[in-house]
């Protein structure tokens, strides 16, 4: 009877600590006062709205989706034929690969913003804009080779080999065969690498230049002037888009198969 | 042979370091059903998969009615291959799947259509047309795969283990199937197994294979009643092959001492060739199992052990009883000293 009841305080307080902030967050975006507070200042609907007339916030949103969307797609390009070599071919080294193109994951965010402030955007003179695609690039594709590689496993190669004998070419097979068996796990990728990118804090954190920030950077500016409840407002807003689009995608595709 | 439509000269293959087929010589005549018979690892799935083109020799010649095409790659070889798995494509139904290879030669719809129907039609799946693989039974794929490649009117259809993965009364109506199939289209099939039942009771020749080299090529009859060599013996299920030394046989165990015709070489006699309860020897029976028609004895002698049968209607002779047994000169099969038996 005890156990029974430690392993339900055990989950109360898991559930609590996981999901409460997000509770939080939307009341407190929820406040009719001026400041950040909760419980909230009574109940309005302005903050929410509010966001949407920032104009830093929308551009900083476009950035972001930008980022999202064209780097996650740059990861998928690198990182399908990679993941496509790695489970087909015995190449040389194939664990050594796998772990230097998850380096961008395990190297701490904060290292690799650094080292691409200081190694590409100053003495190369790159744009902002152009070392934050690079960085973003590189993150998201672990996440595309893994995913990707983890569908490949899943198909067997001698469909390859029929379409081949059926007179593919081999790039043929690929188009033909391989890429629509595994266009769900691709879309896992994209959306795990859309989601990693839009929530990147660190690596953008030392790329935003004025005028060129992502979303969470902006954000973060933003309340470091403004200590009003609009940062929670928008806060919520994203991660219910987050939460949208995991749901939807676990809905369709599965996406737990894939993570 | 010069009427060979299939002639593979001098073939030698290898992954990497460890050569699987050191040199293979073999002619097939257009429209022979083939067997590549031989237990795992004997290269002949290396061989069959040499033929279609997706591995290249290491040296030798593949010759394919009349035009050596050893280094033609395997999208332009015009074969055929089902596969062991049947390798559909998932993602396609049963007719798109067919309609695979026409469409990559750009065949008129009208006629892909046609031809996909009658591809469907000869196989006996045309209801099923709309249905994907996975929603079709392992029979069905199979017939499946096989209408895959026949519509593409392939020179020569390989099939890899083409029974292994049904269960035994479908394994029989395939049989029945690829022997008419081959019989109605006059294809030259050259298929993989290693269950020795399977080839003799398909094949037109068997090529029975070892450690890469071909041990021994005839028709069943030959292979089954003349076997060339011990291996060859021990695969047709000449269970019980003794060396031959002056008059005596010797087993694992020490030798017995008789007057068989033969001096050198092995005697083989298959477990129905031996029966128990009468004769000059003896034997305590060690384990004894029913298989329908017989019931199979193993029995332990002084000079070793041996597989013998009964009728099954034969009284039974339980495990520990001392029986007597014959081994009869005239149903031993002789096998001469030959190179490359141990």
């Amino acid at each position: 009877m005890t156990s029974k009841w430690t392993s339900r305080l055990i989950i109360g307080l898991t559930l609590t600590f996981l999901i409460g902030p997000f509770f939080i967050i939307i009341f407190a975006g929820m406040s009719a006062g001026d400041f950040m507070t909760f419980p909230p200042d009574g109940l309005s609907l302005k903050w929410y709205m509010k966001v949407f007339t920032v104009e830093s916030f929308r551009e900083s949103f476009a950035l972001s989706l930008f980022l999202a969307i064209f780097g996650t797609i740059a990861a998928l390009i690198l990182g399908v034929p990679a993941a496509y070599a790695i489970s087909r071919y015995n190449i040389p080294y194939a664990e050594t690969i796998k772990t230097v193109v998850a380096a961008p994951i395990i190297v701490p965010g904060i290292i690799v913003g650094l080292a691409l402030l200081r190694y590409l955007v100053v003495p190369l003179s790159f744009t902002v804009t152009l070392a934050l695609f690079m960085a973003h690039t590189a993150l998201v594709l672990p996440y595309a080779v893994r995913v990707v590689s983890s569908s490949l496993n899943n198909l067997r190669s001698d469909m390859e080999e029929a379409a081949v004998l059926l007179g593919c070419s081999r790039i043929g097979a690929f188009m033909r065969v391989v890429l629509p068996n595994i266009q769900s796990g691709v879309l896992a990728a994209f959306i795990l690498g859309f989601v990693t990118s839009f929530n990147q804090v660190p690596v953008s954190l030392f790329l935003s230049g004025p005028g060129v920030r992502t979303l969470p950077i902006d954000m973060l500016s933003y309340m470091e002037i403004t200590y009003d409840p609009s940062v929670a407002a928008l806060s919520a807003l994203l991660a219910l888009l987050s939460v949208a689009i995991v749901f939807l995608a676990e809905k369709f595709l599965g996406f737990s198969r894939y993570v | 042979m010069s009427n060979a439509f299939v002639s593979l000269q001098k073939l030698s293959l290898a992954y990497g370091q460890t050569v699987v087929v050191p040199e293979l010589n073999l002619d097939i005549r257009e429209g022979e059903l083939i067997a590549l018979l031989g237990p795992s690892g004997c290269g002949k799935t290396t061989t069959m998969r040499a033929i279609a083109g997706l591995m290249t020799p290491q040296s030798g010649k593949i010759h394919i009615g009349g035009v050596d095409m050893t280094h033609t790659p395997a999208n332009k070889r015009g074969i055929g291959l089902v596969f062991q798995s049947y390798a559909l494509f998932p993602h396609l139904t049963a007719f798109e799947n067919v309609a695979f290879g026409l469409r990559l030669k750009k065949m008129p719809v009208s006629e892909i259509k046609s031809r996909v129907e009658e591809g469907l039609n000869t196989v006996g799946l045309s209801h099923l047309a709309d249905r994907k693989p996975a929603e079709m039974s392992g029979g069905q794929q199979q017939r499946l795969s096989l209408a895959r490649s026949l519509v593409m009117e392939p020179k020569v259809l390989l099939l890899d283990e083409p029974l292994s993965n049904l269960d035994a009364r479908l394994r029989l109506d395939m049989r029945t199937e690829l022997q008419r199939l081959q019989r109605a289209t006059g294809i030259t099939m050259i298929f993989v197994t290693h269950d020795q039942a399977e080839a003799l009771a398909l094949a037109d020749r068997i090529v029975l294979m070892k450690d890469g080299v071909i041990e021994q090529v005839g028709t069943p009859d030959e292979l089954y009643n003349n076997p060339a060599s011990k291996f060859a013996a021990d695969f047709f299920g000449f269970e019980n092959i003794f060396a031959i030394k002056g008059s005596n046989i010797i087993g694992s165990n020490g030798s017995l001492t008789a007057n068989f015709d033969a001096e050198n070489g092995h005697l083989a006699w298959r477990p129905s060739a031996i029966s128990v309860g009468s004769g000059p020897f003896q034997g305590t029976v060690m384990g004894v199992s029913f298989a329908g028609e017989q019931r199979e004895y193993v029995i332990k002698t002084d000079f070793g052990q041996i597989k013998a049968a009964n009728p099954a209607a034969d009284p039974v002779y339980e495990i520990g009883t001392l029986v007597a047994f014959d081994l009869p000169s005239k149903s031993a099969w002789h096998l001469p000293n030959v190179g490359n038996d141990s």
